[in-house]
C-alpha cells in the first residue's frame, strides 16, 4: 500500500493528525506518526531488518519493498492494547542486547542463515516470572507478533493481491465438492 | 410571511405515515405506495442511496488501513457495538455507536442498531424461515405469553408476495415446521454438510433435518428482478458493505427505489421521531412530531394512518412517549403492558469439530448461506424439561493454508503456494426460542435524556432457567449428533453472551385476542388507537426459533393492505 495513502486513512480514522516520519534514520528521534508507541527512527530500521529477514526479496519482491514495516507499527498502533503494545516494545528495545548477548555482533552484521536461525530460536525462548524471564517472554511476543503482521502485511499488499496472486471480488459460483487433485496450480517461485 | 420554513399544515399532510425505513418500513411504505397511497416515511438517521453510498463496496482488502479489524481505541470506547460480528472496518459506518446513542442496561443487554435508510437491511445476514402453526400455536399450547391471533394461513400469501419480490433462494425441503415458499434455485450444501445431513437421517429418521439455509439473495433467475435494478448475486460475501449488483434483499436496494419510482414516497431523512400526536376529540392519532437530526428543530406532520417500524425496541419508545390526557402512559397502553414481554433469541452455544473424511474434496467460488437445522425439540409434543425449541446454524468447510513455521524463502514460496489443507471443520450455533415474561421490559428512563432531548430507553431482559435448560440440551444434542456422525474433537462453548446480541429483539406490543392482555389486534392495530399500526419485531406475540424479519416483512405488507380497505369502508 502507499504509505501516504495509509495514513491519510488513519488520520482520518483516528481523528488525528499522523505525522509522516522522516526518513532520516542519523537522529533517533520517536516516530511521530505511531502516536501510542515510543518507537525510535533506528527501532524502526530493526524492525525492517527482521522483517525483511522473514520475508526477504527475491524473484518477486519481499516485505521491505511493500513497506510492511510501516504496516506492523500501525497494527500495533492502532489495534494493540496498551498492555500489549507495551510487552511488543519490550521486546523491540530488548531484542538488541539479546543478539548482542547471544552473538556477539549486531543484527545487521549477521549473515542471512544466522539471522534466520537467531529469529527461529529467540522465538522458541521460555519466559517466566523473573526478571529475566519478562524479557525473555517480551521477545518472544515481538517476533511472533512481527512474524504475523509481516505475512499479514505482505499477503494483503496491493503488490501480491493484484500482481502475484490476483484477489477477486467476484469468486464465482460455488461448488460444494471438487477433488483437490484438479486444482493443481503453477508454482510461484519467490 | 415570517419564516419559510415553516411549511403549510396541508404540505405536511399526507394519507400515510410510516416510522423508519428498515426492513418492515420500507415494506408498508412500498405496498402503500404501489396502492396509490401517498406517504411520508420518516427515517432518524442519514439518507443511504443504494450504490452510491456504499463507500467500502469495492475496495479491496489491501485498502483497509487495519485489514477490516477495528481498532482498539474504537473498540475501547463502542463496548457493545464492538461484540457484533458484522461491526468490522468495512462496515462500521453502517453501525450505531455506543458513544452515540447511549440507553440504560438495567441488565447487561447488547442493544444493536442501524440508524440510516435502509436500518439493518444494509446489515442482515439475510437467513429468511417462514413460521408455520407449530409456531403460532406455541403460547396456546405451552400455557404462555397470550394465544396469538393469527394463524400460519393468515400469512401464508403475504409470506409469498414479499418472498416473490425480495428474492428468496431455497430449495423445496417438505418439512411440516418450516414451510417451503416461493423460491428461486437454492444454493446446494457442500460434501460434507451432505453426509451430515444424511447421516442425521440415518440416526434419528426422519426427525432431525439439515437444508439449505433459505436466503434473501437473488439466485438462478434474475429477470424479474431487473425491473428493481437489481441483478444476480454474485458470491461476493461482502453483504454488509452494501451490494452494487443489488443481489441481497435491502430495503436501500429493492424496496424504497421501487416506492420512490412509484411517485407516492416522500423520504424524510434526519427526523428522529418523538412522538405520535393524538387528538383526544376525534379520538385517533392524527400525526406525527419529529425533531431534525441536525438543526434539532421540531416539526409536525400529519396523516390519516400511522405506521410504526421503528425496530422493535425503539418502536416501544415511541409509544412509550406519545403520553396524552388520554394516554398518559403511552399511546394505547390502557392496560400497562407497553413495553412488556419483552424477549429475543437464545444465541449462547456453540458446537464445533473436525472431520477426517472426505479428505479428497474441498470447496472452490462462494456462496451467501449455510446450512440451516431447523427445530426438532417439542415440536409436535411436549417431550423435554423446557418448553419450545431451538434452530441451528450448521456448516461445514475447509481451508488450504501455508505452511507458517519457516522463515526466509521457504517461508516465502510456502505463502505463495499454499498447499497445506487441514481436515474438514464442521460448526452450529444455536438460536433458540425464549419465553416472553413481563418481567423482562423496556421502559423510558425518568431523567437521562439523548442528545435530541428525548427520554433514553432503559432496558431490563434476562435469561431464564428456561434457557439455561435449553443451552445444556442443545449442547448434548449436537455434540451427540456430531459424536454419531464421526466428527472429531468435538468442542462446545456458552458464550454467556448478553441478550441483544442475537439482533432479534421483539415484544413490549404484542398481538392477542384480548384489549386487556395485548397492545394490538388481529390487524397489527392498536387496540386503544386502530389508525396507529405497528408491524415489526414489536408486534410479536412470541418469538418462535426462525430468524424473524421475513415475518416482519409480511406483517407489514398484510397490514399496509388491511389500512387501505379500512380507508375505502
Ligand atoms: C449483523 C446482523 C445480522 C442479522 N441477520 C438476520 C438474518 O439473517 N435474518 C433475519 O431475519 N434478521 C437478521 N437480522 C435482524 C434484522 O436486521 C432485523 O430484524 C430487521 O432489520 C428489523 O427490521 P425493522 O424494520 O424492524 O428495523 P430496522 O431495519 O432496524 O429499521 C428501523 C429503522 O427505524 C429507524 N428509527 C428508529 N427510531 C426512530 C425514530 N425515533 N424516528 C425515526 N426513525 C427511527 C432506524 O434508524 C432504522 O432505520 C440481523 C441484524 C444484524 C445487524
Ligand atoms: S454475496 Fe451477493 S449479495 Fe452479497 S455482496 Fe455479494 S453479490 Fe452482493
Amino acid at each position: 500500500m502507499n504509505r501516504r495513502h495509509a495514513l491519510r486513512h488513519i488520520a482520518l480514522i483516528s481523528g488525528g493528525l499522523a505525522l509522516i516520519p522522516s526518513c532520516d534514520f542519523s537522529k533517533d528521534d520517536i516516530l511521530a506518526a505511531y502516536k501510542n508507541l515510543k518507537v525510535t527512527a533506528s527501532q524502526k530500521a530493526l524492525l525492517a531488518a527482521i522483517s525483511d529477514t522473514i520475508i526477504p526479496a527475491g524473484e518477486i519482491k519481499g516485505a521491505l519493498d511493500l513497506e510492511v514495516p510501516d504496516f506492523i507499527l500501525v497494527m500495533v498502533n492502532d489495534c494493540f492494547t496498551k498492555e500489549n503494545q507495551e510487552k511488543f516494545t519490550a521486546g523491540l528495545t530488548a531484542f538488541p542486547d539479546y543478539v548482542k548477548e547471544s552473538k556477539g555482533k549486531k543484527y545487521n552484521e549477521l549473515s542471512t542463515k544466522e539471522k534466520e536461525q537467531l529469529i527461529l530460536d529467540a522465538a522458541k525462548l521460555e519466559g517466566d516470572d523473573s526478571e529475566e524471564g519478562k524479557r525473555k517472554a517480551a521477545i518472544v511476543y515481538f517476533l511472533n507478533s512481527t512474524k504475523r503482521f509481516t505475512i499479514q502485511g505482505y499477503m494483503a499488499s496491493e503488490y501480491i493481491q493484484t500482481e502475484i496472486i490476483p484477489y477477486s471480488l467476484i469468486p464465482g459460483e460455488y461448488n460444494g465438492a471438487v477433488l483437490i487433485t484438479d486444482l493443481q496450480k503453477p508454482r510461484i517461485n519467490g | 410571511m415570517a419564516n419559510l420554513n415553516i411549511r403549510s399544515k396541508q404540505e405536511r399532510t399526507y394519507q400515510a405515515i410510516v416510522i423508519g425505513s428498515g426492513i418492515s418500513g420500507a415494506w408498508a411504505a412500498k405496498e402503500f405506495c404501489d396502492l396509490g397511497v401517498k406517504t411520508l416515511m420518516l427515517e432518524r438517521g442519514r439518507n443511504v442511496e443504494h450504490i452510491k453510498d456504499y463507500p467500502t463496496t469495492n475496495l479491496l482488502p489491501y485498502e483497509f488501513p487495519h485489514r477490516n479489524q477495528i481498532p482498539q481505541e474504537i473498540q475501547e470506547a463502542n463496548p457493545v457495538i464492538s461484540r457484533c460480528y458484522a461491526f468490522r472496518e468495512d462496515a462500521m459506518h453502517f453501525f450505531v455507536k455506543d458513544t452515540d446513542h447511549p440507553y440504560v442496561q438495567e441488565k447487561p443487554f447488547d442493544w444493536i442498531r442501524g440508524y440510516q435508510v435502509g436500518g439493518k437491511s444494509l446489515l442482515w445476514a439475510r437467513q429468511v424461515q417462514r413460521w408455520s402453526d407449530f409456531d403460532f400455536d406455541g403460547p396456546a399450547r405451552d400455557g404462555f405469553a397470550v394465544d396469538w391471533p393469527i394463524r400460519y394461513k393468515d400469512i401464508e400469501k403475504w409470506y409469498s408476495h414479499v418472498e416473490k419480490f425480495a428474492g428468496v433462494s431455497g430449495f423445496k425441503d417438505g418439512i411440516p415446521h418450516l414451510p417451503d415458499g416461493e423460491f428461486l434455485p437454492g444454493y446446494e450444501l457442500n460434501v460434507v454438510e451432505k453426509y451430515f445431513a444424511e447421516q442425521l437421517k440415518k440416526h434419528y429418521g426422519n426427525d432431525r433435518h439439515m437444508i439449505s439455509a433459505r436466503c434473501a439473495h437473488i439466485h438462478g433467475n434474475a429477470e424479474y428482478y431487473a425491473q428493481q435494478g437489481r441483478a444476480m448475486c454474485q458470491n461476493r460475501n461482502l453483504c454488509q458493505r452494501g451490494c452494487p449488483f443489488g443481489g441481497y434483499f435491502s430495503s436501500n436496494s429493492s424496496t424504497i427505489p421501487w416506492a420512490l419510482k412509484t411517485g407516492n414516497l416522500t423520504l424524510r431523512p434526519d427526523a428522529v421521531v418523538h412522538s405520535i400526536i393524538y387528538d383526544e376529540e376525534k379520538g385517533k392519532a392524527t400525526g406525527v412530531r419529529i425533531i431534525d437530526r441536525l438543526t434539532k428543530e421540531t416539526e409536525e406532520f400529519y396523516a390519516d394512518v400511522i405506521f410504526v417500524n421503528a425496530a422493535a425496541l425503539n418502536t416501544n419508545a415511541i409509544l412509550l412517549n406519545s403520553t396524552s390526557n388520554r394516554f398518559p402512559n403511552g399511546l394505547g397502553n390502557d392496560n400497562g403492558l407497553l413495553g412488556k414481554f419483552v424477549a429475543f433469541h437464545n444465541y449462547r452455544a456453540r458446537v464445533s469439530g473436525e472431520y477426517e473424511g472426505h479428505s479428497e474434496f474441498t470447496t472452490s467460488g462462494g456462496r451467501p448461506t449455510s446450512g440451516y437445522f431447523p427445530r426438532f425439540r417439542n415440536v409436535y409434543k411436549q417431550e423435554t424439561d423446557f418448553l419450545r425449541g431451538y434452530a441451528a446454524g450448521f456448516s461445514a468447510s475447509r481451508g488450504v493454508g501455508p505452511d507458517t513455521s519457516g522463515i526466509g524463502m521457504d517461508l516465502k514460496n510456502s505463502l505463495l503456494n499454499p498447499d497445506k489443507y487441514g481436515p474438514w471443520r464442521v460448526g452450529s450455533h444455536m438460536m433458540g426460542e425464549t419465553i416472553p415474561k413481563e418481567t423482562n421490559f423496556v421502559a423510558l428512563d425518568p431523567n437521562q435524556k439523548d442528545e435530541w432531548g428525548m427520554p433514553q430507553l432503559r432496558i431490563s431482559v434476562d435469561y431464564d432457567d428456561n434457557d439455561e435448560k435449553m443451552v445444556k440440551d442443545y449442547i448434548e444434542q449436537m455434540t451427540e449428533m456430531f459424536t454419531k456422525a464421526g466428527f472429531t474433537n468435538i468442542q462446545s462453548a456458552d458464550s454467556k453472551q448478553a441478550p441483544g446480541l442475537d439482533i432479534h429483539e421483539m415484544g413490549g406490543v404484542r398481538m392477542g385476542k384480548d384489549p386487556k392482555t395485548s397492545l394490538l389486534n388481529a390487524n397489527h392495530q392498536l387496540h386503544a388507537v386502530p389508525n396507529v399500526y405497528v408491524t415489526d419485531g414489536a408486534s410479536m406475540t412470541s418469538t418462535s426459533t426462525q430468524n424473524p424479519s421475513l415475518t416482519y416483512m409480511a406483517f407489514a405488507a398484510r397490514a399496509a393492505h388491511h389500512a387501505v380497505a379500512e380507508s375505502k369502508k
